[in-house]
């Protein structure tokens, strides 16, 4: 059965709607994005890891292995979901009504994350943090559901706050400096700089401004405690915003804190060591409790994305051996995320729903997106031959190394219970009996093509990463202090 | 100079005890005015950027916010409640912060720069304080401006006045926070939801 059509066939029930006046949004939408990457993919290939970083825009700017890296996940991850904006935009006459306002915000928090991705200066970076989430709450607020605006100022909100304490954590080190009779700058080189002249471990106000930040910085992550908003935020928010909320903007968080580690990593960071192994397993705690109890796909998403965020911090707590299996594990959850999303969009759209119990034999009527979500699942979980495979075993492969059973035994525990609860709600979702009549919805190619594309992206992480991609995750996982 | 900063920390602590939600754009206002005033006062000599930066905190911070969260409230249509609810319980905590704040700078009368880190995290808490006790969304972005402003007072912390491209920034995230946020809670709940006609899966 050809279950995928030709690119002008239309995607599943909704009616050809867009209105024309505005039919070159969407194009030119993935035209931008596409450039964008393109651009990006060739200062890649022509800027050699060993000449980085190169400083620009009077130094408030830097090109390093850093900002490479996520440069390139997170263009390529909007490229896909500017496709999907585009051809929701064409099926869906509420969007067509929306489409410009939605297209503007989209490609303003892109602009937005690509400079605060390139900051070279903490407060800069902070400032473009807080700018992306004003883009993505009136996006969010597109959301169905009266709920949706409220979710969005609750977002609004929780960012605003979260993102206070590492500004407090910026004043902890003013007052460092200020006490040692130091000028503080925040630009990221001459802030490390600054830090070494000190005595070399730091006083009690940059450790508490350390804290501050990773733990402000966490909540942007997801992580326990403070990861209320984002399960009530990616439920809420129309599919193609939780994508770019879990698998764009959770990148720039990403970022501020890897760049917090190597301005600290000059000192002894154990101090935070604790409070991130302390994040990372009550985020997989509560993460595997939420998914045993929840019963929306978009939500058991979310909260397998509060999981990830605690994977991710357990394996920088422990550093050195697990560094390079983070940034792989970021890297591939950026891909999954997204593909996860917007599959699930798709199935929303034809189903309307997105209660679990509602759905099955989803793999019968949407054959291509069942496959996509089943093989999204599976990556979610951690399958070879997926990237996350990779990264979750030399995160585990770390924390053995680092001879903290304790952490190892919950990660694993927490993780089976993730991925038997998931199981559990996920497979009769897509491969239970059907009760919708009829042959199969025919998807595009051009729907297609992205999501297929993110899987590429996922088994090549796993199974064979180019030499130039692999060479950029060393220097990365170098930087944050990995071997 | 201790002044503008304790008139800035009045600013705060009065609404937030004696204040109605729809006189909050007027304290706003008037914290701005210090924030311009301790700027002003930190200046060695007058310069471009300095006199950039005055007008910038008198335009954006003093006017043109406290007029969008005016407008904000007024579309939002609330009865114009107290600030913070007006309960023992919280009056205690509230008073329990100012004493700690002045405990803070009072232990560094000598140093400025101790008073102005003790009415940044004085802001923060009074802030977290509204939040926490006032469920109201006008309040709750009330409690945020005031944050930002309180953040704003980090910069006489700092040796030199930021530069262009962060005080741009930051000028930036405060008016659009206004904005959106404005925007989010001008129309009250429920009244702005999926415009008639739309069929469930539409917005996604």
């Amino acid at each position: 059965m050809n279950v995928i059509g030709p690119a002008v066939a239309p995607v599943g029930q909704p009616t050809r709607t867009a209105a024309s006046g505005h039919a070159w949004v969407g194009p030119t939408l993935v035209g931008i994005a596409l450039v964008s990457l393109v651009i990006w993919i060739v200062v890649f290939l022509r800027t050699p890891l060993a000449t980085m970083p190169l400083y620009f825009g009077a130094d408030y700017f830097v090109l390093d292995a850093t900002s490479m890296l996520f440069l390139l996940v997170i263009n390529a991850v909007f490229l896909g979901i500017s496709v999907y904006m585009s051809s929701r935009f064409s099926t869906s006459a509420h969007l067509a009504e929306k489409i410009k306002f939605r297209a503007a915000l989209s490609l303003a928090f892109m602009v937005a994350m690509n400079l605060g991705v390139l900051s070279n200066n903490l407060l800069v970076l902070w400032a473009f943090i807080e700018l992306t989430t004003l883009c993505l709450a009136p996006l969010v607020a597109q959301g169905e559901g009266k709920d949706a605006r409220r979710v969005a100022w609750h977002y609004l909100l929780y960012s605003s706050m979260s993102l206070a304490l590492p500004f407090l954590g910026f004043m902890c080190l003013t007052r460092s400096a200020a006490l040692q009779g130091q000028d503080l700058s925040f630009a990221l080189d001459q802030l490390a700089a600054t830090l070494l002249a000190h005595d070399g471990s730091g006083d009690s106000w940059q450790r508490l401004g350390f804290a501050l930040m990773l733990f402000g910085l966490g909540s942007k992550l997801g992580l326990a405690p403070l990861y209320g908003w984002m399960p009530e935020t990616y439920e809420a928010a129309p599919t193609s915003t939780s994508a770019l909320l879990a698998a764009v903007q959770f990148n720039i968080s990403v970022v501020a804190v890897f760049r917090i580690f190597q301005v600290f990593r000059v000192h002894e960071i154990s101090f935070v060591s604790h409070e991130l192994l302390i994040m990372g397993c009550l985020s997989l705690t509560v993460a595997a409790v939420q998914v045993m109890a929840a019963r929306n796909y978009k939500r058991l998403i979310a909260y397998a994305c509060v999981s990830s965020s605690g994977v991710i911090a357990i394996g920088l707590s422990v550093g050195k051996a697990a560094a390079y299996g983070v940034v792989l594990y970021i890297v591939s959850n950026a891909f999954v995320k997204a593909l996860l999303f917007l599959t699930a969009g798709r199935l929303r759209g034809v189903y309307g729903t997105n209660q679990v119990a509602a759905l099955s034999g989803v793999i019968r009527v949407l054959p291509f997106s069942g496959l996509l979500f089943a093989v999204g699942t599976f990556a979610l979980l951690g399958f070879p031959p997926f990237g996350s495979f990779m990264a979750e075993m030399l995160i585990l492969s770390g924390i053995i190394q680092a001879g903290n059973l304790i952490a190892f035994a919950l990660m694993c525990t927490m993780l089976t219970i993730i991925f038997v609860a998931t199981g559990r709600s996920i497979f009769p979702m897509l491969w239970g009996p059907s009760e919708r009549q009829g042959p199969a919805i025919v998807e595009t190619w051009v729907t297609a093509l992205p999501k297929l594309g993110f899987v590429t992206a996922l088994v090549l992480l796993g199974v064979y990463t180019p030499p130039p991609i692999s060479a950029l995750l060393v220097a990365v996982a170098q930087s944050i202090g990995g071997q | 100079m201790r002044l503008p900063l304790i008139l800035f920390l009045l600013a705060a602590v009065i609404p937030v005890f004696f204040g109605k939600i729809r006189s909050a754009p007027f304290w706003l206002s008037l914290q701005a005015l210090a924030l311009a005033w301790n700027g002003a006062a930190h200046q060695e000599g007058w310069t471009v950027h300095g006199v950039v930066a005055l007008v910038e905190v008198i335009a954006v911070r003093a006017v043109i916010a406290p007029l969008l969260l005016r407008r904000a409230i007024r579309l939002r249509g609330e009865p114009n409640a107290d600030l913070m609810p007006s309960n023992l319980f919280a009056w205690a905590i509230g008073v329990a912060l100012i004493v700690l704040v002045f405990d803070f700078g009072g232990a560094a009368m000598a140093d400025a720069p101790a008073l102005a880190l003790g009415v940044v995290g004085g802001m923060v808490a009074i802030a977290l304080l509204l939040l926490s006790t006032n469920h109201s969304p006008p309040a709750q972005l009330v409690a945020v401006l005031f944050m930002e402003n309180g953040i704003a007072v980090f910069e006489s912390l700092l040796p030199e006045p930021w530069a262009w491209p962060v005080h741009g920034t930051l000028t930036a995230v405060y008016l659009v926070t206004v904005g959106v946020g404005g925007w989010l809670i001008g129309t009250p709940t429920g009244q702005a939801t999926i415009e008639a006609g739309t069929t469930r899966g539409e917005a996604s």
